[in-house]
């Protein structure tokens, strides 16, 4: 009876709902606004994209051809911001937002309305960023980092800039607030903690990473602003300040971030990896538990990134010690995954493919962090083209990577349709080739001694440099391949089983059909 | 049913949750332990386990470093 009565209701809502643009700008509904994190974050993708194809066009040869050094500093600096602020953190709370509610058994997120208004701030952040290129002075140019003096000094790009990230920090605190009100309350009967899915486990632990670091990144942005305009001198020296002392905030909420943008990763391969090897997750408690841990140590190795600053060599060793310890919990991870392949009946569909090209990449990522965690190493090699690469192992063939498994695992469920198994698998293989060769390469340059955020180098670079760019080129325009295959799939594809993915264990595949309703769980599911 | 599950997880010993955190620092876990750790640990023994041994471990890497360069 109530399950009956639970469908009249859904109706109801399916028939009332504005349609066109009011939908969309009104939706409180998770899945509305799920898509819109996705849509929002994969056109910001194009956007930093398109700025990094204008950094590597200009390093396909030495000499200074396409961008005036000014306007080259500003496009790395927007690069960096967009696709850390508008692109990889958007989409994983894109995928909270579909996934966490299905994958819990709520009916939706526990704030709806303010669902609504953290999406909604989003475009406005991404518009002041974007429109900053057009004021006079342009836009910021300090590094995606904004270290003073630099950003002191710059003009109105940085202003804005600075109420971006004021208004990004907003945005991400109330879906924090939401996504942790979310799972800690409106979880079906039955299903306690250590049952949940190690997506939303993973979620939970990098929501409160985020509300513990945002309020950080919003201070020192702050002080920065009152630097710039009302005559205080908190990271100026002539003042009395200390611009270190920048460091050392931005540094307190920069390294959480970084695992903020890898810990829902984990999450999506976690999901992944144990549906395609028709096998249980192996050691589900070690991964809840090395989780907690990642972030708990997360915040004690900040000032690794500043070796070169100047610290006592007490701080050195200090944080050498504390960063190179995180590889421990992160290595039972990479067990972890491996022992669930380990004899399970693996089928390489496309969502597994970039699951374990995830696991390779990262651990490369994972290794060359490690290396620039020893302090004399990261003397020689810290403002230089190894760490690039190093964090573009991590972020892009470890977030976005991860990004894509999910995208493609989850896409029958949302749209009803199976996007094409060979494009996907081109766009695998592809993104695998190019990735490589604009990011492998990048190791020699750093260790040769190129700096990092120069638009000229010496000509004993330029050979790399021209592979790296060829690469970066063939990376962007394979990622128009996958634009390409999402819109085919949501309109021509063919119509997906009811649960395309026979390994797959968690409520959104057992107990919902394909595709998701408007409306799931309304009645809740009892987990046993 | 529910003050008797309670009564029943506030037997857990201060070695219980040592051992809890500290495997969870390494980020490994026996099922059997775990299942046991699920039974008789409170939330916010854990949590505050977690804290104490977060600072503890701050401690201990300052004081090997310490020991190292004096």
């Amino acid at each position: 009876m109530a399950a009956v009565h639970g469908d009249a209701h859904g109706h109801g809502h399916d028939d009332h709902h504005p349609t066109g643009i009011m939908r969309w700008i009104t939706t409180t509904n998770h899945k509305d606004i799920g898509s819109m994190y996705l849509w929002f974050s994969l056109a910001m993708f194009f956007v930093g994209g398109t700025l990094a194809m204008g950094i590597r066009a200009e390093l396909y040869q030495p000499g200074i051809q396409i961008l005036e050094p000014e306007l080259f500093n500003q496009f790395t600096t927007l690069h960096g911001l967009i696709m850390v602020f508008g692109a990889i953190m958007p989409a994983f709370v894109g995928f909270a937002n579909w996934q966490i509610p299905m994958m819990i058994g709520a009916p939706d997120m526990a704030f709806a309305r303010m669902n609504n208004w953290s999406f909604w701030l989003l475009p406005v952040a991404a518009s002041l960023l974007v429109v900053s290129f057009f004021v006079p002075g342009g836009a910021a140019a300090g590094g995606w980092t904004f270290y003073p003096p630099l950003s002191t000094q710059g003009g109105l790009g940085v202003d804005m800039m600075i109420f971006a990230v004021h208004i990004l920090g907003a945005s991400s605190i109330m879906g924090s607030i939401n996504i942790i009100t979310t799972i800690l309350n409106m979880r079906a009967p039955g299903m306690t903690l250590m049952k949940m899915p190690l997506f939303v486990w993973t979620w939970l632990i990098t929501a409160y990473l985020l509300v513990l670091v945002m309020p950080v990144l919003a201070g020192v942005v702050t002080m920065l602003l009152t630097d710039r305009h009302f005559g205080t001198s908190f990271f100026n020296a002539a003042g009395g300040g200390d611009p270190v002392l920048f460091q050392h905030i931005f540094w307190f909420f920069g390294h959480p971030e970084v695992y903020i943008m890898i810990l829902p990763s984990f999450g999506i391969v976690s999901e992944v990896i144990p549906t395609f090897s028709r096998k249980p997750l192996f050691g589900y408690s070690s991964m809840v538990y090395a989780t907690a841990s990642i972030a708990i140590l997360s915040c004690v190795v900040w000032a690794h990134h500043m070796f070169t600053a100047g610290m006592p060599v007490v701080g050195q060793l200090f944080f050498m010690y504390a960063t190179m310890l995180i590889a421990v919990p992160t290595g039972v991870k990479v067990f972890n995954w491996t022992a669930t392949m380990w004899r399970g009946s693996m089928t390489f569909e496309t969502p597994m493919l970039f699951a374990i090209g995830f696991i390779f990449l990262f651990v490369i990522g994972g290794f060359s962090g490690v290396i620039c965690a020893i302090v004399p190493i990261d003397i020689q090699v810290q403002d230089t083209y190894y760490v690039i690469a190093h964090f573009h192992y991590v972020l892009v063939s470890g977030s976005l990577f991860a990004l894509f498994a999910g995208a493609y695992y989850w896409l029958p469920k949302w749209t009803g349709n199976m996007y094409n198994e060979t494009l996907g698998k081109w766009h695998f293989w592809l993104s695998m080739f190019f990735f490589n060769l604009t990011f492998f390469v990048q190791h020699f340059l750093g260790l040769a001694g190129m700096p990092r955020r120069i638009p000229d180098y010496a000509l004993q670079f330029a050979d790399f440099n021209k592979i790296s760019s060829l690469g970066a080129f063939g990376f962007g325009l394979t990622q128009v391949l996958f634009v390409y295959i999402v819109i085919n799939c949501i309109r021509s594809g063919e119509k997906s089983p009811e649960k395309p993915w026979d390994g797959a264990t968690t409520l959104e595949w057992t107990h919902l059909p394909t595709p998701a309703p408007y409306h799931s769980f309304e009645t809740p599911p009892v987990v046993k | 049913m529910i003050l008797d599950k309670k009564d029943k997880k506030s037997d857990a010993t201060l070695l219980q949750i040592t051992k809890a955190v500290l495997s969870a620092f390494m980020g490994i876990r026996r099922k059997s332990d775990h299942e046991s750790d699920a039974a008789m640990l409170k939330p916010a023994q854990v949590i505050i386990g977690g804290l104490i041994g977060g600072a503890l471990f701050v401690i201990s890497v300052w004081l090997l470093v310490k020991l190292i360069v004096s």
